[in-house]
């Protein structure tokens, strides 16, 4: 291995945790506050790809940008005051049946509208081509390129996770969500009005699915099987970092795109390691790596 | 005396159960469908009773039962194709490969409940799904294609097609149904049950909820092996599909549309939903899976108890005096004390 | 009383627990002679349901040893625990809701043949079956059989707690704990339970009762242990602790009433 690899695995591997990072951040907040399971989360990744394309196509891409996560924040809302809230009192079962179906649906739908293969969605030019890393990184080696739109969509992450981060911990509206996680129950006895609090936190999951859709769909396909196949591995970064915890999330999204990258050589390994990755933490640790006591048992 | 009432009840159920079962490729040829239609619908059945177990009798709702009927069924079609063409050995060692996957997947698994154990069965069956199409197994599972064969699978020497094959599978059926049955309504079935009910007061009356939420799990996943099987028989080719998770979420909706907790439930849900996908699509064309995925979501709101909860509630709304739900006690309320009253042998605490 | 009273069936020696920071239990003792009554009272926060939780290995002790019948507790599940012969009844009820009662308590009478692990689907399990014939009168015997073929979560919490009892009997334990068996019953109903715990109490079963009732621990402990922060303050007779100094301060000091 030379230093070059090394460096190029490690981008790949955030590129690809920074997916599943988006994802898992929105299922685990939405689980860790609503203590939901949201089958339907890599559905919303989905909405947000197609609709990006249409607007990407209609209005340009800059444009797209701004306005997806904005629909997917309504999409959000409207799925948790339309639906998932009637859910909250019944088992976990009935909800992890309902998110279900409504995966299902949107991916029919979805397969009804714009077929069921991948439709094609261009970058736009700015985001095109490679980045010459040799020019700016002195410690490699020669030649040494990456994808740009890889590297905006680990950029773009980043802010993400970091807006997400303030928002929880230096505002109000974080702090009654934070405090939600720890104990919803105690929330509902102080007389916070959650109800309002939980639709927001359901859109605000939803949003994040919405800029995952933007930047990743280029890189991931649009196409109706996609929203599952992200989910899996989603819901494995959850459990592995521990269910409701957002840094454990973060971690287990970055371990997973390591494992992931490090083992393209060996295909067949590949194809597996993130199970056995997820095997293996919950032998040693059946909580997860950042998982409480007490939570989803 | 009423021993033989409930005999003869019994008797009742499961003959009319074998007679519907048995007569299935005439009627639903009646009603738009077709024979081999029938043998599939059995298969499933099969499947879908056997997730019941599991689902509605200790509502763990496992999202990877295609791991069982998938591997079982490669299993099935590699015996097949490279040992023999007489099914009984191909069937022998695919329920003993998916014992002890199972038991893997089992041991992993079940430490934890809920969320948790929907989403990591849903991971393994996804893991194998993966390693199946994987470049190291290709060579051995035909990757993308699938498994394909060229013999007939034989059973003694019988070309297993057609009706053999539907009555072969018809009758692992109607054996599949008595044993449910009777395993509901034993002293076993009652624990799986409880689990459902509240597993902590369970352990803490003495009883250790693990090895029976691990057995639950077993014989759930031994049916659905079964069936994999019996796929592989009726049309000699695995598909990569039956490893995927829309394999498991198809048992799923089977088993929620029809009614979980029922047994019989699942069975109608199996046959609802294959009928709806290879006789009503004719109606309405490609969008059949989305109205499906409404139909399910519509039950999954409104109607959690199923079509078999559906129809207790029409027959209500009609005034007819709907029996209670079925008990583990299948006898009527007076006969309990009546035979404790007649030999007075319960153990006492208080001399 | 029974011939084998005196002999000390729990031991409970120097257990220590603590949640964090918080020191729930501090080098507890206690020891129940067999076929006696003894209850455990204090003022809130003093630490008993969390001893009676250790006691059943729902948590599991820092320090010190708890032996049943000179054999010790730790280490094994805690359905093997109880299968020693043990049965607990929770502070809040804790039945089989979406079953009958028969049902409820047909699985405690079931737990001690079948509780390791048994398949028999070939033997329906009906009136005649002898762990429903147990139910039935144990149900007779705390006085609910009325509602033998009624779904338990139809019941009212008093029943409720009945129910668990007769759930606990009918698993025909050596040791039974009771976590406030008769809070929230009409007096008429604690009543009755007192009754029906004096009753069992003749036929040699050894309790540990938590109890803020006065009027149910004086009518009928045997010994009492009075826990205050965590530790034992005073242990003795009814009487010789009613008459206990310490005992009227911790009560009196530690509540706001």
């Amino acid at each position: 291995m030379t230093v070059n690899s090394v460096f190029l695995e490690l981008l790949t591997g955030l590129q690809l945790g920074a997916i599943y990072a988006l994802i898992a951040l929105g299922l685990t907040l939405i689980f860790g506050t609503l203590n939901v399971v949201n089958f339907a989360h890599g559905a919303l990744y989905m909405i947000a790809a197609y609709v990006a394309v249409v607007l990407a196509n209609q209005v340009g891409f800059i444009a797209a940008i701004f306005l997806v996560p904005i629909v997917l924040f309504g999409v959000g809302i409207a799925l948790e005051r339309g639906l998932i809230r009637f859910f909250y009192d019944r088992p976990h079962t009935d909800q992890i049946l309902v998110t279900f179906g409504v995966a299902l649906l949107v991916q029919e739908c979805l397969k009804w509208i714009f077929g069921a293969n991948n439709i094609p969605f261009p970058l736009p030019e700015w985001g095109n081509g490679v980045a010459f890393l040799h020019e700016y990184l002195p410690f490699l080696d020669g030649f040494v390129v990456f994808p740009k739109w890889r590297l905006i969509l680990i950029a773009v992450s980043l802010i993400t996770v970091l807006g997400l981060y303030s928002l929880l911990q230096f505002t109000r509206f974080g702090l009654v969500v934070r405090a939600g996680m720890r104990d919803p129950q105690m929330l509902r006895f102080m007389g916070i009005n959650i109800t309002q609090r939980f639709a927001i936190v359901f859109g605000l999951g939803a949003l994040i699915a919405g800029v995952a859709g933007v930047f990743g769909g280029p890189i991931t396909q649009v196409s109706p099987d996609v929203g599952m196949a992200l989910l899996v591995p989603s819901f494995l970064v959850v459990v592995i970092g521990g269910m409701g915890s957002l840094t454990g999330a973060l971690l287990a999204a970055i371990m997973l795109g390591m494992a992931l990258s490090f083992t393209a050589t060996i295909a067949s390994l590949q194809q597996i390691i993130i199970y056995l990755v997820a095997v293996v933490v919950l032998l040693v640790r059946p909580r997860g790596l950042l998982g409480k006591k007490g939570v989803a048992e | 005396m009423f021993e033989r009432e409930n005999r003869a009840r019994d008797l009742t159920v499961l003959g009319s159960f074998a007679a519907i079962v048995l007569t299935l490729p005439w009627w639903l040829t009646a009603i738009g469908g077709y024979e081999a239609l029938a043998t599939k619908i059995v298969i499933w059945a099969i499947f879908a009773l056997g997730f019941d177990i599991l689902l509605g009798f200790t509502s763990y709702l496992s999202f990877g039962h295609a791991a069982f009927f998938g591997f079982s069924a490669y299993v099935t079609g590699l015996m097949l194709k490279h040992v023999t063409a007489e099914i009984i050995p191909a069937m022998v060692v695919s329920f003993a490969g998916t014992l002890v996957i199972a038991l893997i997947i089992g041991f992993l698994t079940l430490r934890r409940s809920g969320i948790y154990f929907a989403i990591l069965t849903l991971a393994f069956a996804e893991m194998l799904h993966a390693a199946a199409l994987s470049s190291m197994l290709q060579e051995w599972t035909g990757g993308d294609n699938g498994l394909t064969m060229d013999t007939n699978p034989v059973l003694f020497g019988i070309e297993m097609e057609g009706l053999n094959v539907f009555f072969f599978c018809a009758l692992i059926l109607i054996g599949g149904f008595f044993v449910a049955r009777q395993i509901k309504r034993s002293s076993f079935g009652l624990m799986l049950r409880s689990i459902k009910e509240n597993p902590m007061r369970l352990e803490y009356t003495g009883v250790n909820v693990q090895a029976y939420k691990m057995s639950a799990f077993l014989i759930s996943a031994m049916y659905a092996g079964l069936a994999g099987s019996l796929m592989v028989i009726y049309e000699p080719y695995v598909a990569t599909k039956f490893l995927h998770w829309s394999t498991s979420g198809e048992v799923v909706i089977m088993s929620v549309i029809g009614g979980v907790n029922t047994l019989i439930g699942p069975i109608i849900g199996a046959t609802f939903l294959l009928y709806f996908e290879n006789v009503v699509q004719a109606f309405i064309g490609e969008q059949w899976k989305l109205v499906l995925g409404a139909v399910f979501v519509l039950v999954v709101i409104f109607l959690p108890g199923g079509f078999v909860d559906g129809y207790r509630r029409i027959r209500k709304a009609f005034g007819a005096k709907v029996e209670p739900r079925r008990q583990n006690v299948p006898d009527k309320p007076q006969r309990a004390s009546d035979a404790y009253d007649r030999k007075n042998t319960a153990t006492q605490y208080v001399d | 009383m029974n011939a084998m009273s005196g002999q000390a069936l729990l031991e409970v020696q120097g257990v220590s627990k603590s949640f964090g920071g918080l020191k729930a239990l501090t080098d507890v003792n206690l020891s129940v002679a067999e076929g006696t009554t003894h209850a455990i009272i204090g003022p809130n926060g003093a630490g008993k349901s969390t001893l009676l939780n250790c006691l059943i290995g729902l948590l599991h002790v820092d320090k010190g040893t708890v032996s049943f019948d000179r054999r010790p507790l730790t280490g094994i599940k805690p359905y093997e625990i109880i299968q020693r012969g043990i049965a607990r009844v929770f502070q809040t009820p804790q039945i089989f809701p979406g079953m009958s009662l028969m049902e409820n308590v047909a699985i405690a009478s079931l737990a001690n043949r079948d509780g390791q692990f048994k398949v028999n689907p070939q033997v329906t399990l009906d009136a005649r079956h002898p762990a429903m014939q147990e139910a039935e009168y144990t149900l007779r015997k705390v006085g609910l059989q009325d509602f033998r073929h009624t779904d338990a979560e139809h019941l009212s919490r008093g029943d409720k707690r009945r129910l668990e009892l007769a759930i606990c009997l009918a698993a025909k334990p050596r040791l039974l704990l009771l976590d406030e068996p008769t809070a929230g019953m009409s007096r008429h109903d604690t009543n009755r339970t007192i009754d029906l715990l004096k009753e069992i109490a003749q036929s040699g079963m050894t309790k540990v009762v938590i109890e803020h009732d006065m009027h149910v621990v004086f009518s009928l402990a045997e010994r009492i242990t009075v826990l205050a922060q965590g530790t034992v303050i005073a242990e003795g007779k009814p009487d010789e602790v009613r008459g206990n100094p310490k005992v009227r301060e911790a009560y009196l000091g530690g509540s706001q009433e």
